[in-house]
């Protein structure tokens, strides 16, 4: 059995293409991701430029300055205002110095020069003040008396949204894309399964054939190939949460035992449909390795990785699908572990892809099981 | 040795084995010779019980031969048509993971593998991959995974099949001295020459049947052609073809683009006959040549085909 372990580890490691697939392109995507998303981040949160044209003195504009400089001094860093003359600011906006012009007058105007997030923000506050304006008229009208607590709560606009999570941890709304790309790295251990698969079926490749007519019993071979290749990519994916992790700094804050329990499980479904599809039938190889990358990539396209609320998508309109699918399991389970802390749907998906993983392995055992052939 | 039963194989409504018979002794190179689709790998697959057939029997060594027969699988080594080996290992690798299927002792599996590539000489390229390697070394690694753990019989499935001649002569060689050591060989192969080399019996087989056994001289006695004379560039008119068609001992003529081929049964003086039949016509030709019986002859006799068709 160690011989037959050391060599499975040997081969596959030396694989050079299923290497790659199982190991390097995740860690290639989670980078490009991280470099990609972090951009939004920066774009998101990046203090926007404006400009103010003082206008006629009037009550209206006294306001409004006042409202601006309240939400400058805050802690949200949304803008940061310009007092300029009508001419230097029209210049700046054009130059782009500045992403838009507030008129203070009787009348307070935005003007912007393109349509874009900073540009919707400086809109969004220029309608929030002109509500809360109206709403300060009408108080004025029928509770004179509330208006100094009203003035106060306006101009906390900043704290009117916070992002909180539940049970006291921290949540990155764009963690959800890192938890399906391992979810995809996990189904990618069916790139290292399929090349093992080659190795077992004798009416596949002369290679088998030499294998099946050894004196090892088969499900010693089979045994030592299966366990061998989950061994490879559990260390596979392990490295690439860990590189998330650590060198990445993704927010994982959840206990990193129970995410390698999950990522455990997710390269045990992987490598057993990779068999699971090397095994099936008399298809060409490029047809296998083609369902093998269109299960596995829908299965994580369904779970979220190219759209972030896919999975919240097919939960609306296919619940099941959500129950079923592996990658969308797996991604569950670590939205279980670092956001809701709710471990009875943390053990239901681990219950879930237990079940799917054995499935997948008893199916690929008895396919491979075989010793005498129809045809080699 | 080994004894095959009324084997039967069919691959849908194709009978690709039809009711074979074999008996091979121990120490023999037996050939099974025949035209590609003749059965001979389907006879080695069940054989080796790869393959499910339909009816009959195999014993091996006295036992019948059973996927999971470990104990005789143990003693047979094979090397099959097509090169079977790993792309990631090493030459040395590739050899100590076959032999080390058979043979559980460290330090005997470990002179096993050196004797192997020994063997077959490739002790220069012990830590290269298979895919560096050219065709005909790339063969004998294969020949080198199947005989390093010693076996008693060794099954060879066309080991030369694409091999340039050189490696073939190296290859045939080490057949031989594989024999020499004790080994018994089945060795499949559609080149009449080879298995007239090395073989010490040969069957040759057609649509899934043993048509003819024996060694090369019986088989040649089967047969009614004991000389094939040819002569070239030859102008011949109808009347002087059945001439010599009517000659003593010849039995069969062939006259196409020049070239006269006359077939005589076993007899003296076959080549002065004709020869003194074209003086005295004043016939002019080219090369004369006389040829004993191949084994392609035996083949076209009993199946009025072109072992090669």
């Amino acid at each position: 059995m160690l011989h037959l372990l050391k060599y499975r580890f040997k081969s596959s490691l030396r694989n050079g293409s299923s290497m790659f697939w199982a190991l390097l392109f995740p860690i290639i995507l989670g980078t490009l991701f991280y470099f990609t998303i972090g951009k939004m981040d920066e774009a998101d949160f990046s203090t926007i430029p404006v400009a103010v044209v003082v206008g006629e003195v009037s009550q209206e504009a006294d306001n409004f300055q006042h409202f601006l400089q309240e939400i400058e001094e805050s802690d949200s860093d949304i803008i940061q205002v310009q007092y300029m003359t009508e001419d230097v600011a029209a210049k700046a906006l054009e130059e782009k110095e500045v992403k838009g012009i507030f008129y203070t007058e009787d009348q307070i105007s935005l003007t912007v020069a393109a349509k874009g997030i900073e540009e919707s923000i400086l809109e969004s506050l220029l309608n929030s003040y002109v509500d809360s304006a109206k709403m300060m008229t009408q108080i004025g009208q029928i509770h004179p008396e509330g208006m100094n607590a009203a003035i106060s709560s306006m101009s906390n606009y900043q704290n009117l949204v916070q992002s909180v999570s539940l049970k006291g941890k921290t949540i990155d709304g764009n963690v959800q894309y890192f938890y399906a790309l391992i979810a995809m790295a996990c189904m990618y251990g069916c790139f290292l399964g399929f090349d093992a698969a080659l190795g077992l079926q004798a009416n596949l490749t002369p290679l088998a054939a030499r294998r099946c007519i050894t004196p090892t019993h088969k499900l010693k071979i089979i045994a030592s190939d299966m366990f061998g290749i989950f061994i490879i990519h559990f260390v596979n994916v392990s490295i690439l949460v860990l590189y998330l992790r650590f060198i990445l700094g993704i927010g994982f804050d959840g206990e990193m035992g129970k995410m390698l329990l999950v990522s455990g499980i997710g390269s045990m479904i992987g490598v057993s449909l990779g068999i699971l599809v090397g095994s099936a039938g008399r298809i060409t190889e490029n047809l296998k390795v083609g369902i093998m990358l269109g299960v596995s990539m829908t299965c994580s396209f369904l779970s979220g990785l190219m759209v972030g609320g896919m999975k919240d998508i097919v939960e609306k309109h296919a619940p099941l699908l959500n129950r079923v699918n592996p990658a969308a399991l797996i991604t569950d389970a670590f939205y279980c572990i670092n956001v809701y802390d709710n471990p009875g749907r943390f053990y239901r998906d681990l219950g879930t892809l237990a079940v799917l993983g054995i499935l997948m392995l008893a199916g690929a055992y008895l396919i491979v099981r075989k010793e005498c052939y129809e045809s080699v | 040795m080994i004894k095959i039963e009324n084997l039967v194989k069919r691959y849908g409504d194709l009978l690709a084995l039809d009711h074979l018979n074999l008996e091979i002794d121990e120490g023999e190179i037996f050939g099974l010779l025949g035209p590609n689709g003749s059965g001979k790998s389907t006879a080695i697959g069940c054989l080796l019980s790869l393959l499910k057939y339909d009816k009959g029997n195999i014993e091996i060594f006295g036992r019948k031969m059973t996927p999971d027969n470990y104990e005789v699988k143990r003693q047979i080594g094979v090397i099959l048509q097509n090169v079977a080996v790993f792309d990631e290992l090493t030459v040395y690798e590739n050899i100590d993971y076959f032999c080390g299927l058979y043979v559980k002792e460290r330090d005997k599996k470990k002179q096993y593998v050196q004797e192997a590539i020994a063997f077959v000489g490739l002790e220069n390229y012990e830590k290269m991959r298979p895919k560096k390697l050219s065709g005909g070394l790339l063969r004998r690694l294969n020949i080198a995974c199947g005989i390093a753990h010693k076996p008693r019989l060794i099954i060879m499935d066309e080991p030369t099949v694409a091999v340039d001649p050189q490696s073939r002569n190296k290859i045939l060689e080490g057949i031989q001295e594989l024999n020499k050591q004790g080994s018994t060989i089945i060795y499949t192969t559609h080149y009449m020459e080879e298995a007239e080399q090395i073989c010490s019996r040969i069957a040759i087989m057609d649509h899934g049947r043993s048509i003819a056994i024996g060694t090369k001289e019986e088989l040649k006695k089967m047969i009614k052609t004991g000389e094939a004379i040819t002569i070239e560039n030859i102008q011949l008119e109808q009347s002087q073809v059945s001439d010599i068609r009517a000659i003593r001992h010849v039995f069969q003529v062939e006259y196409k683009e020049d070239v006269l081929t006359v077939r005589c049964s076993e007899a003296r003086h076959n080549l002065v006959r004709i020869l003194n039949y074209m003086q005295e016509q004043e016939i002019t030709f080219g090369q004369v040549s006389s040829q004993l019986p191949t084994l392609n002859d035996v083949f076209l006799e009993i199946t009025g085909k072109q072992l090669r068709d």
